[in-house]
Formats: structure tokens, sequence, C-alpha cells
């Protein structure tokens, strides 16, 4: 692998690294901040959504007080008029959008109803106990079948309840609602009976096509919300995928709700969608927790944040890696190119060496082979001059000595640097693998 | 002619000295250790005897360490 992929790689790698790491931290620290961020909306939501709550249950007290002190209800009923009982508390019922409305007499016994003639009694009843003996009361609460019964309700509140899994695991025969009672007097303030009214929270759709309090709340607030009797929804904005409300299902999240009497803020899924929810507990006059009031977000609109920050961090990565890479390139190719010189440079020099080394040995065998001539002529020489002496031979023998000095001196200096050579040779092999080296690191190719 | 022998630790400081001397312009010729010298070296260099303070000055300078004048 040659040095420039190596750089290249080792800077994209780095870039790659770095923004792998970024990405990862940006969401987890998304994940953790805008999930408390989340939590907090639902919470406020859930808190408005009781807002509206509070003020359907106020509004219902004040609607049915205000029927409590009416003089032409409290005349019927002194007068027993039971047929403009009826009429007068049907109109009140469709135009304040009760479910029910209904009179009784001081023993409890029902008088007049405004959704038909059933007889009957609300003498158990503990709102209307309490309202026969003077007190106005508004709650949430749950109503039985006989009461439904009585109020021709008992097909609006009647539902298979599924489990998550969509199959049925319960049926309901009861209704949540938010329902108040009144005393209604006489021109002495004596209790003659009592009025009673509210409105049945189960599948709760009115004649404007909507949900009033949820579509209300949720048009208002934002996200989904839901009312739950137990733990099952009976009225919602959840919509499935289908287009249909998601009602009549378990939310197994609201147990502990039920439970414990304690909100649940967390992910929940309901309809095909999975929701950051908030679920407060619903209590009755008693104090029992009889159902919940559910406010959801769905989690994509924080998914889609982090997704899309963590999708804008990977483009500005890959921008990022370009613009380094188109920086990179040159600058590396121009490190690369240096060293390829340098590498040749060695090469060559190492190359020269080697001639040089060569040449030495050469020369050093050609001076031993000097040495021995001039020795032997030497030796020549002193033998004529032995035989027959001369003057000239005596010349000539001090010529032969001085040049057999000098040659001893070539030869201990070609000694010395045959000696020097052969550390050169080991210096340049060193060198010979260095530049190797370098031209495979650069090149990535071996020679 | 010449008359002084310089010699030095080595034969390599000795090829140095013979450089030295020859850039101060002093002649010196390389010559075999003579027999009276006692030297690790086995080469000598001869210079004319005027030439010994200039030599020692010049090897001074070229800061090669002199092993002795015979």
């Amino acid at each position: 692998m040659s040095l420039r992929v190596r750089l290249l790689g080792t800077i994209i790698g780095a870039i790659v690294l770095f923004f792998l790491i970024s990405v990862i931290a940006a969401r987890l620290v998304l994940q953790h901040d805008l999930l408390a961020l989340g939590e907090t909306e639902v919470t406020n939501g859930a808190g408005a959504f009781g807002g509206y709550w509070d003020s359907h249950k106020d509004q219902i007290k004040l609607l049915v007080s205000q029927d409590a002190v009416s003089d032409s209800l409290r005349k019927n009923l002194e007068s027993k008029n039971v047929g403009a009982m009826r009429k007068q508390l049907a109109n009140i019922a469709r135009t304040s959008g009760l479910s029910f409305l209904t009179i009784v007499d001081g023993s409890g016994k029902v008088v007049a109803r405004a959704n038909g003639p059933q007889p009957g009694t609300l003498a158990q009843n503990s709102l209307v106990k309490r309202a026969l003996t003077g007190e106005t009361v508004s709650t949430a609460t749950l109503l039985g079948p006989v009461v439904l019964a009585g109020e021709g309700l008992v097909s609006q509140a009647q539902a298979d309840i599924k489990g998550p899994d969509g199959k049925s695991v319960a049926q309901t025969n009861q209704g949540l609602a938010l329902v108040a009672a009144a005393p209604i007097s006489d021109q002495n303030e004596r209790t003659i009976g009592a009025i009673y009214g509210g409105i049945l929270l189960n599948h709760e759709f009115t004649t404007n096509g909507y949900y009033d309090l949820i579509d209300q709340a949720a048009h208002s607030l934002g996200g989904a919300s839901a009312i739950l009797e137990g733990n099952a929804i009976v009225a919602s904005t959840i919509m499935r995928d289908d287009g249909t409300r998601a009602v009549d299902v378990q939310v197994p999240a609201a147990d502990a709700v039920l439970k414990n009497g304690q909100p649940y803020t967390g992910p929940d899924t309901e309809g095909g969608t999975q929701y950051l929810v908030h679920i407060d507990p619903v209590q009755s006059d008693q104090n029992k927790t009889i159902g919940a009031r559910w406010y959801g977000v769905p989690m994509t609109q924080i998914t889609s944040i982090i997704n899309h920050t963590t999708q804008t961090l990977v483009l500005w990565g890959l921008l990022a890696m370009v613009i380094a890479l188109a920086l990179a390139i040159p600058i590396v190719q121009a490190i690369s190119n240096t060293l390829a010189k340098r590498s040749q440079q060695v090469r060559a020099a190492a190359k020269e060496l080697g001639v040089v080394i060569v040449g030495a040995e050469v020369s050093g065998d050609h001076i031993a082979q000097t040495k021995a001539a001039v020795e032997k002529s030497g030796a020549l020489i002193a033998e004529i001059q032995a035989g027959a002496p001369s003057p000239k031979m005596s010349e000539l023998r001090a010529v032969n000595d001085e040049l057999e000095g000098d040659v001893i001196v070539i030869d201990t200096l070609s000694q010395e640097m045959s000696g020097r050579m052969q550390q050169a040779v080991h210096r340049v092999a060193e060198l010979n693998d260095v530049a190797g080296g370098l031209n495979e690191l650069v090149t990535g190719e071996k020679n | 002619m010449a008359d002084v022998v310089l010699f030095f630790a080595s034969n390599a400081d000795t090829m140095i000295a013979t450089k030295a001397l020859k850039d101060s312009g002093i002649t010196a010729k390389m010559i075999p250790k003579p027999a009276n010298v006692t030297s690790s070296a086995n080469l000598c260099l001869s210079i004319e005897a005027g030439s010994v303070e200039p030599a020692k000055s010049a090897l001074g300078t070229a800061g090669i360490a002199l092993g002795g004048v015979v």
C-alpha cells in the first residue's frame, strides 16, 4: 500500500471517525435533551388538558345549578307536570350538549328525564343524596348499567375492550361521565327534589361531528388526547392507520396510574403510533381512581428532529470530507513526490558508491601487483650489483629503493582505504535498504 | 632535502595531515615508518627541517595531533 493511499486513508478515517463520534454524541445528547423537553411538553399539555376537563366539569355544574333555580322547572315539579318537565329537560340537554338531565323528587325517585319516560330511582346515588341535602356537587363518576339504562345511554357506553394485540379482552357496560347534581328548592327554600345531569364521555360523538372535550383540547394543544375508563380508552383523538379513532383499547401504561393514583410520563404506542405521553388519574368524588386522561405527542416529532440533525451532520461531514480531500490530495501528492525524489537520489548515490567500492578493490589488487614487481626488481638489481658493482647500478638501486618506498606508502594507503571501504560497504547497504524502504513506502512497490 | 620525520597516531591522521600541510603550502612526502620511530601508524611524513614550525602551526590549526618529530 503506497504512502499516499495510507495518508489519504488516514485523513478519511480520521474524518469518518470524527463524524461518527460526533453523530453518536449528538444523537445521544439530542435524545436525552429532547426527551426531557418532550416530557415537559406533554406534562404541560396534560396540565392544559386537565384545565379543559375542569372547565367542562365546572360548566356542567353551572348548567345544572342554573337549571336547579329555574322557576318553570320548580313550578312544574311542584305541580308534577311531568310532560312539561320532560320537554324542558330535553331542550336544555340538547342545547347544552348534556348527555342526560334528570329530575328526582325529594325521595330520589325519578320524576322526569330528558331522554325519555323511563321510571326509576336515584335514591342510592351518592351525588343525588348529597344534592337532596342541599349541596351542589360535580365530579367525574362511573355510571352503572342501571343508571345508563334509565337514561337510555347503554348503547353509547357498551363496548368490547381490546387488548394491545387487538383481541377482545373484556366488555364494559358502564360509562365514565362528568356529572353534577343540585338541589331544587321551593319558595321557602325547602328542598323538594334535585336535578342530576352530565356528559357521558364514552364515544361522546356530538352532532357537530367531533368529540367535544378531547377534540377541543387536541385542537388547542396539538398532539393527541384520550379519556380512559379504567385502563381502556373510551374516547380519543388518536387516529389509526385506517383513519378511524383508536377507542375501546387497553392502555397497559395506565395500569400503574390506576393502581397508584400517580401520573405516568413516558412512551406509549396507540393506534400503531408511538407517543410520548402523560397520563393523569381521574378520580371520583370519593377520591377513587376510576379512569385517566391521556395526552401525548407523536414520538416522531422528537425522532424527526434527531434524524434531521443526524442527516445534517452526516451531510456536512461528507462536505468536510470532500473539502479535506481536495486540500489533502495535492499536499499528499507533493509529500509523496518529494519522498520519491529523495529516495531516487539516495539510490543513485548508493549506486555510485558501489562503483567507487569496486574501483577501490580493483585498484588495491593492482597496487599489490605493482609492489610485488618493484620488490622483484629490487632483488634483481641487488643480485646484479653483487656480481658486478658499478656506480650506475648503485644509482639504479637507490631509485628502486625510493620507488619501493613510494609503493609501500601507496599500498599502505590502499589497505587503509580498503578497510574504510569495507565500512562504507555496510553503510551503502544500509542506505540502499533505507532507499528501498522509502520507495516502497511512497510507491508501494517492492524491489 | 627532507631531513625531519613527523609521525602521527594513525595512518588516517597521517593522510589528513598530508592534506592540511599541502593546503598550507608546505611540501610533505609520505614515507613508510622508519625503524627508529615508535608509532601505531605505518606511514610518516618527511618535511624540510626549516618547515617544522610552520608545519606544527598548520597541524594545530587543522586540529591534528602530532605524534612526534624525529
